[in-house]
Formats: C-alpha cells, sequence, structure tokens
C-alpha cells in the first residue's frame, strides 16, 4: 500500500517557505490542475483535535448548559443505567458527558444527512456532467467555496475537485462518530469539541452539495433570482400533479426534464414540499412550492397530489400509508429511503407504469434520477382522472358526527407537543361551530404532526378533519417566495462588509430552517420584518425562507415583494435551501478574507476569530426539530456566529451560554497593542433558547453587538437593542452600561436615560479595542 | 400507575426519579424551610388573572420574582417588580452553587416556578434535577411537572385556583 502523506505532515517551516506545488494524493494524477496557496495557514485538512484549543476557549466563555431530555443512557447492555444525582453509569460516564455525547451523536446524524446527500449528488452529477466539469459561479464570485478554502486550503476547479473535500469530510465523520461508542471519550467538553467538528463538516458537506447542484444544474449564481410560486393554493388540481417531499433536487430535475422533453409542461403540475420544492424552483421556476414541513401531512392527506416523489431527509416515514388512503402513487427515490418498496430501478418505465397504475405494487423504489422523471409523470397522468372522484376528505356534516364520538378524554391535547386545544375544537364541532378548527388550521397553529390521531381512543382522524375544515381558505393560500439565489456575490461582499464590520449595518440575521411551531411562520416573518425595517440584512433558507413568503401586509404583498433580495441593509436574500446553509457563514468568511485581507486557507481559528468579534452576524432557528438544525448551529457556532432557537430547541439537551457575571470570561487580547484587554459580553451567548418572539427578538438584536463595533456602528445597534427592549418589555435594559465603552457609543435618542443607567451603576469609561481578539497573542502561540 | 402522577405530557417522564406530589399544606412546608426562595413567572400568565394569585403569594413570603419571555411587561404594567431573564439564563445561573442570587445575598435554595412553557420548564427543571443540588424546585402550574421536586398534580383551573389561595392566604 502505498503511503500517502497528509498536507498536515509537512505543517513546518519547509511548508511554508516554499512555493512548492501540490503533488500528494489525487493531485498527483491531475498536474496542473491545482497549485499550493502562497501561504498555507496553520490547518489545512484539521483533524478532529487540530482546532480543540480554539473549541476550549469557546467553551469556557460559553459554558455548556445541558438540559437532559432523559435521566438515562440506554445505548449498551450494561444499562439502562440511572445517572440521577451524581450516579455514573457501568462504563463510567456521567450525565454531563452522556448529554454532550448525544449532543455529538445528534450532530454527527444532521452532518451526516446533508454530506450523505451531498456524496449522492456530486457522484450522480459527475456522472452526468464528467468529472471535469468546471466550478465556476460567475464573473461575480472568486470565493466560490469559502468553507472549503479554510479548512482544504483548495480552490475547487471540478465536480473532481469536490470529491476530495467529500473524501476528508467523511474520514472525520468515521472518527467523530466512533467517539460516541461505550467506553471511548469520557468529557464533556471533548465531546463538545467533537460535535463542533462534527458542525463543521456540516458546513462543509452542505457547501459542496450546493456548488454541486448550482454550476451542474445552472442554478441561480448569486444574482437576483425570480419570484416563484409558493401555497397550497397555485397547486392547479385540474392537472396531474406530481409532488417531491424532501431534500434532492435530482429526481424532481429528472421530472422537470422529461416534462420539457416530451413538450408536456403545460400539462403536469410539478410542486414540493420542504427543501426539493425550493430546489426545484431553482432548477425551473414553473415548478410550485406547496409549502414547508408542516404543510406534509394536510397536503397528503388532502389527495390533490397523484404521485408522491419522496428523496430524503424530513419526510414523513408513514407517507406509503398515508398515501394509500387515497390511491396515491409512491416513489422512492435514494438509498436513504426505500419504504420497503421493490428495488426496480432496471426495470423497463413501461413495466412500471403500468404496475403502479394497475396497483400490482404500493410503490416503486427507483434510484435512477432520470427514470424516476418518466415513471412519475406517466403514472401522475395516467391516473389523475380516475383519481378524481376519488373520496379524499369526510365532508362537514361526516366531521359533525365523528365529532358527537369524542369522550372528551382529553389526551389529544395532552401528547400535542404544543398543548393545542385539538379536544376543545372537536368538541365544537360535535356541535357544528368549526372556528376552533379554524384557528389551529390558520398560521399552522396545529403543524400536523398527528399525535393527537394516535392517542384518540375513537381512532377520529383529527388531521383530515383539520385539513377538511381548512380547505375553504386554501384558495386563498397564493403567496410568493424568491427562489434560492446560492451564494452571495463578492461584490456585494466588498460593497458591505466594512459597514457590517463597524457596526453601520447592525447585523445579519439569518433565519434557517424548519418553521415548526405554532405561527412559527408568522412569527419568523414578523421578525425578518422588524429586521428588515431597522436597515439589518436578512437572510432566510429552507422551510424558514418559504414560511415568511406565506405573511402579507395589510395591502396584501409579501416580505418578498416589498424588500429586495440583496445581501444589503434592508435585503431580504434567500440563500435556496438548507444546504445552501453554507453561504451564510460563507458569506461572513468572505468578510474576514475581502474586507480584511485575512488568508484563508488553512486559517480555521483566525477567520473564525474574526467573526466572533467583528462581524455582527446572528442565526435562528425558530421551529428547529431535527438533527440537521443541531448540526447546522453547531457548525456556525464553531465559526463564532450565536443562534437563537425557538423554545423546543431545549430539547437539544445543550446550549452555550454567557455569564455576565464573570467579566474575566470576557477579557480580550488587543492584537494591535499586545494588551489584554475588558471587553463586553459580546456576543452574549452562543446558543440560547428563547421562550417566545418577544424574547428572542430583543436577543437577536443584542446578539449583533461585537467588540470591534466603532462608536457610531455600536450607537446604531445599541439603539435597536434599546428600542426593542422598551417594545417588547416595556423599559430600557439594565445591562446597557456593559455595552457602553465610552459616551460616544450612547445612542442619541437615549442619552440623558442612558446616562442616568450609567451613573447608576457607578460606570466608568473604557478604550475602545483596536484589534480585539479571543486568539493567543502570537508570542505566546509560538511557545516564546 | 397512579394518573395523578403522570406528567401532563406524559413523555417528559425522564427516568427513575421524580417529583413529589404536593398539596398547598407540603408546599407550605417547603416555604416554611427556605431561607432565600425565588418565584419563576413565565409568559403563560401574564395576562391571566393568575398573576394576581401568584404576586399575592410572592407578597405573602417576601419572594424577589424573576420575570421570564417577555412576561417583564405585563408584570410591571400590573405594578409587580421583577427581573426579566430568559428561562435559560435563570435556570444557568440557578444552577451555579456560587452565583449570589437575585439580592445579591447568595444562592437561592427554593425555586418556585409558574407560567412557563411546560416543554421549556420541563427541561430546566431537568437541568436543576441534576445540576443543582443544593436548591429544591417546585412548580405552581396546574400541570405535574416530574423533573421538579415537587409539583402540583394535574388539575382543572377551578381546582389550581383553590390551590394558589390557600398558599396566598
Amino acid at each position: 500500500m502505498v503511503h500517502r502523506p497528509k498536507p498536515k505532515e509537512f505543517k513546518d517551516d519547509f511548508w511554508k517557505s516554499k512555493n512548492i506545488k501540490l503533488s500528494i494524493g489525487d493531485i498527483i494524477e491531475k498536474q496542473g490542475t491545482e497549485e499550493a496557496p502562497e501561504s498555507m495557514g496553520p490547518t489545512p485538512k484539521p483533524n478532529v483535535t487540530d482546532l480543540r484549543s480554539w473549541d476550549m476557549k469557546l467553551l469556557e466563555r460559553y459554558e455548556p448548559f445541558y438540559a437532559p431530555f432523559c435521566d438515562m443512557c440506554c445505548l449498551c447492555t450494561y444499562g439502562k443505567c440511572d445517572l440521577t444525582a451524581g450516579k455514573k453509569g457501568a462504563c463510567g460516564i456521567d450525565i454531563k458527558a452522556q448529554q454532550a455525547r448525544i449532543v455529538l451523536l445528534a450532530c454527527c446524524i444532521g452532518s451526516a444527512a446533508h454530506s450523505g446527500h451531498a456524496r449522492h449528488l456530486l457522484d450522480y452529477l459527475i456522472g452526468k456532467k464528467g468529472i471535469d466539469f468546471p466550478v465556476d459561479l460567475g464573473m461575480n464570485i472568486e470565493i466560490e467555496a469559502p468553507i472549503m478554502r479554510v479548512l482544504l486550503g483548495k480552490k475547487p476547479k471540478t465536480l473532481g475537485d469536490l470529491r476530495e473535500a467529500l473524501d476528508y469530510l467523511e474520514e472525520q465523520m468515521v472518527h467523530l462518530l466512533s467517539a460516541c461508542h461505550t467506553g471511548q471519550e469520557g468529557s464533556s467538553e471533548d465531546f463538545e469539541s467533537k460535535a463542533f467538528q462534527a458542525g463543521l463538516m456540516d458546513n462543509l458537506g452542505k457547501e459542496i452539495g450546493d456548488i454541486a447542484q448550482i454550476v451542474a444544474l445552472n442554478m441561480p449564481k448569486g444574482e437576483d433570482a425570480p419570484l416563484v410560486e409558493l401555497g397550497f393554493g397555485t397547486i392547479n388540481k385540474e392537472k396531474p400533479v406530481v409532488l417531491c417531499i424532501g431534500h434532492n433536487v435530482a429526481p424532481g430535475a429528472g421530472i422537470i426534464d422529461y416534462l420539457e422533453d416530451k413538450d408536456l409542461e403545460d400539462d403536469v403540475e410539478v410542486c414540493g414540499i420542504c427543501c426539493a420544492a425550493l430546489d426545484i424552483t431553482r432548477y425551473n421556476k414553473s415548478a410550485k412550492v406547496v409549502g414547508p414541513i408542516s404543510k406534509q401531512l394536510k397536503f397528503v392527506r388532502s389527495g390533490v397530489a397523484d404521485v408522491i416523489v419522496v428523496d430524503e431527509q424530513c419526510v414523513r416515514t408513514d407517507v406509503l400509508e398515508e398515501a394509500k388512503k387515497n390511491k396515491a402513487a409512491v416513489i422512492a427515490t435514494t438509498d436513504k429511503i426505500c419504504l420497503g418498496l421493490p428495488d426496480l430501478t432496471n426495470e423497463d418505465a413501461d413495466k412500471i407504469v403500468k404496475q403502479l397504475v394497475n396497483e400490482e405494487i404500493e410503490g416503486a423504489l427507483i434510484l435512477d434520477p432520470d427514470k424516476v422523471g418518466e415513471v412519475a409523470s406517466r403514472v401522475a397522468m395516467q391516473i389523475a382522472k380516475d383519481r378524481e372522484a376519488l373520496k379524499i376528505l369526510p365532508d362537514l356534516d361526516e366531521i359533525q358526527e365523528m365529532a358527537k364520538e369524542c369522550t372528551e378524554c382529553g389526551w389529544c391535547q395532552r401528547v400535542c407537543p404544543n398543548s393545542q386545544p385539538m379536544m376543545d375544537a372537536v368538541m365544537d364541532a360535535s356541535k357544528g361551530d368549526f372556528s376552533k378548527f379554524i384557528e389551529l388550521y390558520e398560521n399552522d397553529v396545529c403543524y400536523t404532526c398527528g399525535r393527537c390521531e394516535q392517542e384518540c381512543e375513537r381512532d377520529l382522524p383529527l388531521i383530515s378533519m383539520l385539513t377538511k375544515i381548512g380547505e375553504h381558505y386554501v384558495k386563498d393560500e397564493k403567496y410568493n417566495v424568491r427562489a434560492g439565489r446560492g451564494p452571495v456575490q463578492d461584490v456585494e461582499i466588498r460593497r458591505v462588509g466594512a459597514p457590517i464590520v463597524l457596526g453601520d449595518i447592525p447585523g445579519v440575521i439569518a433565519f434557517v430552517g424548519c418553521t415548526n411551531y405554532p405561527e412559527g411562520g408568522e412569527d419568523v416573518a414578523k421578525m425578518a420584518e422588524e429586521f428588515l425595517e431597522r436597515n439589518y440584512i436578512v437572510v432566510t433558507s429552507g422551510c424558514g425562507a418559504m414560511t415568511v413568503g406565506e405573511y402579507r401586509n395589510e395591502e396584501g404583498k409579501t416580505l418578498y415583494e416589498r424588500y429586495s433580495g440583496d445581501f444589503d441593509a434592508k435585503g431580504l436574500v434567500n440563500v435556496g435551501s438548507c444546504v445552501s446553509n453554507a453561504h451564510i457563514p460563507g458569506a461572513c468568511i468572505k468578510i474576514a478574507n475581502i474586507f480584511a485581507k485575512k488568508p484563508l486557507e488553512g486559517n480555521f481559528e483566525e477567520i473564525a476569530d474574526y467573526i466572533l468579534n467583528r462581524v455582527g452576524a446572528c442565526g435562528v432557528a425558530w421551529g428547529a426539530y431535527s438533527q440537521k438544525a443541531a448540526a447546522i448551529a453547531t457548525g456556525v457556532n464553531r465559526w463564532g456566529i450565536p443562534v437563537v432557537v425557538g423554545p423546543h430547541g431545549t430539547k437539544y439537551r445543550r446550549l452555550f451560554l454567557g455569564r455576565t457575571d464573570k467579566p474575566e470570561t470576557w477579557k480580550l487580547n488587543d492584537l494591535r497593542t499586545g494588551e489584554v484587554i475588558d471587553g463586553e459580553p459580546a456576543p452574549e451567548h452562543l446558543l440560547y433558547a428563547a421562550e417566545n418572539r418577544g424574547e428572542a427578538t430583543v436577543m437577536i438584536a443584542k446578539l449583533c453587538i461585537r467588540p470591534n463595533d466603532t462608536s457610531k456602528g455600536r450607537q446604531i445597534k445599541l439603539n435597536h437593542y434599546l428600542d426593542l427592549h422598551k417594545k417588547y418589555f416595556g423599559t430600557l435594559p439594565d445591562d446597557v452600561y456593559r455595552f457602553v465603552r465610552n459616551d460616544k457609543d450612547i445612542p442619541i435618542t437615549y442619552k440623558k436615560e442612558v446616562l442616568a443607567m450609567l451613573e447608576e451603576k457607578g460606570w466608568e469609561p473604557r478604550a475602545l479595542p483596536q484589534e480585539p481578539s479571543t486568539m493567543d497573542f502570537r508570542e505566546k502561540s509560538e511557545g516564546k | 400507575m397512579n394518573e395523578r402522577v403522570i406528567p401532563w405530557q406524559p413523555t417528559v417522564i425522564a427516568g427513575p426519579k421524580q417529583a413529589l406530589l404536593v398539596t398547598p399544606e407540603t408546599a407550605e412546608m417547603m416555604l416554611q424551610k427556605a431561607k432565600r426562595p425565588l418565584m419563576v413567572i413565565g409568559p403563560l400568565i401574564k395576562d391571566s388573572p393568575i398573576l394576581g394569585l401568584a404576586t399575592s403569594i410572592a407578597d405573602k413570603w417576601n419572594i424577589p420574582i424573576v420575570s421570564t419571555g417577555d412576561a417583564f411587561k405585563s408584570l410591571n404594567e400590573a405594578g409587580v417588580e421583577s427581573k426579566p431573564y430568559g428561562v435559560v439564563e435563570i435556570v444557568n445561573l440557578l444552577k451555579d452553587p456560587d452565583w449570589k442570587g437575585i439580592t445579591g445575598e447568595g444562592q437561592h435554595d427554593l425555586v418556585m416556578f409558574i407560567g412557563v412553557i411546560y416543554y421549556i420548564g420541563s427541561q430546566g427543571l431537568s437541568t436543576l434535577k441534576h445540576f443543582a443540588p443544593h436548591l429544591k424546585t417546585l412548580t405552581l402550574c396546574k400541570y405535574f411537572h416530574s423533573n421538579a421536586d415537587a409539583s402540583f398534580p394535574n388539575m382543572k383551573d377551578e381546582a389550581w385556583i383553590r390551590y394558589l389561595e390557600k398558599l396566598a392566604e
């Protein structure tokens, strides 16, 4: 076996001083395709422990807060082990390390979901376009893969180059997952460090996946994207309907290609739920977005979809059972979700169509996206007519009769994740009053998880009843969302880099992931509106991007119609699906590089330190539920970006909270002067769960404050923080003195009140840092 | 299992250690024993008549109040003095035995929760159950919280109001 040295093995003076060309691994076979960067930072292809020292700095300031979901460990045959009251498991693990282990496991699962998707997609696209297909994002984007540049020290020029990044990622993931085994890691801090690495791999995997699909499928490359249709009401039921659910664009693209090839694009409605929906609209704007994950069961139950194509992630695992209720055909398309269906990938398309149309099979597993395109389209066209007469949902009279069977046991409400009043709605419905059902329907107050149905002792089809009662409103559910634009352009970064770092643009707020929360979509849209009005840059992706589009003002306009798609103050940028999230830390990394000239290659810690101390960005995942969300948040946390989650986020078991009563944790190293200086709690927390929208809004504004703000920038940021605190709490915040460094930081509109508060606290002015950093001084890091 | 000790959301049962079911009388005994109690009021009762009962209990026992979520505004408008914290922030401070408490006189030894969203409250109580052996937790909500040290049972509004009235008398 040939020994292939890793770049790290050259991580000494030789590596740094010689401007040599790389000639290792895959690159030796592709001479001339890659040059070593002029300077490589200290951590190219960082291994599991290479960024551990950075992690420990974060963990010292933002000590993990654990909220165990379970008192026990049940991962091995020693157990179950009781970990309460200081007891350790039979393997020696304590409750803290066990929580951190579960967090690592969740991050590994989440990261694997994105990265497995990226691997799947990349291999498919390489098969379609060739290994040398160029990674070209156009004239306005030179830094096409900022995360990959930092981690691998390499600029990807072809799809094949992305494979090298995936090889590295997959190697890391195996090590990380192995650390979860019984009898391995025992320190909660080290589990967290590994969770950070898993999150970082998640960021990388998403970047690889999105870049691959952008370049190979010609999706928007950072330019302003068109508005596309969104909502139940936009789906034309008169046509055969193919519904794509999940996160992989390939089968959806296969359907669109088939319909175009056969000149049938006007004859079949192609729509989607979750990220597959966003990605097919990036591929072809005629596709439609039904909505976020909270619409899934409702839409499937409605029976509108003739064919349901599932790919991967966020798909209801009982989709086949649900589809059978109204005779919709199901096609599974990836190795991640096979649903027990026969693998007909190599079967003749005519035969598969016939079997599905004649209901000889429950559904089909077809792993070839092009064949999926043909089969799904043909089956939809053939069965749509027969399904027209299908009685899908009970009518209103039937619902009233069903409701009379309710025994008022109340368990539907007790098992509801949000204790919503389902029983009350049923009781009123039994008297012909559907108003409480309507309240549950509107704004996805009930996000249709279906737990109530499982519990009902009368087997009432509560979600079907809800869907029928809401049917009347479907016609009004017509909105639009701006199609995902992909990365932020370098030219935009040049324009906004300085105002963001100096604080003139008060922050970049990213609403990502699910909005699975009662009124979660409206909450997110209202938060987005609040910050847009205040000149922040607002970024959206995934289901969050869709639900923002479901909110209209009094004039009937959505936020996408009211605000531009520019990455600039008052801009509302939809980057795309969940894999497009990578462009958000990507934009922060670009700010460090383009604005501050920080080298990217192998230079993770310096870049993350820059973001933590100078880029006022904050992520928000309001209805996050999945392991992917855990990985996303943990990944961006490691880059120094704080995240606010909704109240269910505490069930992730771990937050990162700062302590304002411990001033020693906020000390900063001023790299310009070489002095240790007093800092402020900025950002105060790294991962924070808010109890409601009001609290979240105020916290988001506060978490945009950074040590590097100029006085003008600090004034602006504090002005928003004070305004919002006054709006939601009725008073000015009593911690404002922590963020005022001198008189010039005080917002003019609040000068008198703030001065009085400062006097009361015995406040003293302090100097502004010149180059605030959480990194060690260079002499120390070099051991001098 | 006795119906009365199933948590309101049955799936929050976390393991072998579950809350003691208390009556107003036993809750009163816990209050009498406490040297530095604290009351945490969440946003679910910020606009409710229950708020009056909760503040009466705080008044009677001279207990400082922390408001979570955005409850502070409603409390302030109702003339109730409180300190605003996020529920995870106050729990984080409560788990540190060295924290000086709301009044700066030292860490609290009994914390009563009311009006915090059930599942986030349950998670916070779990934190305190595992990491704050120096304090006891008591919930005054109308739902049984298994992660607390002591909790009221699942109740209808009328019974709940009677319980709170007894503590406030």
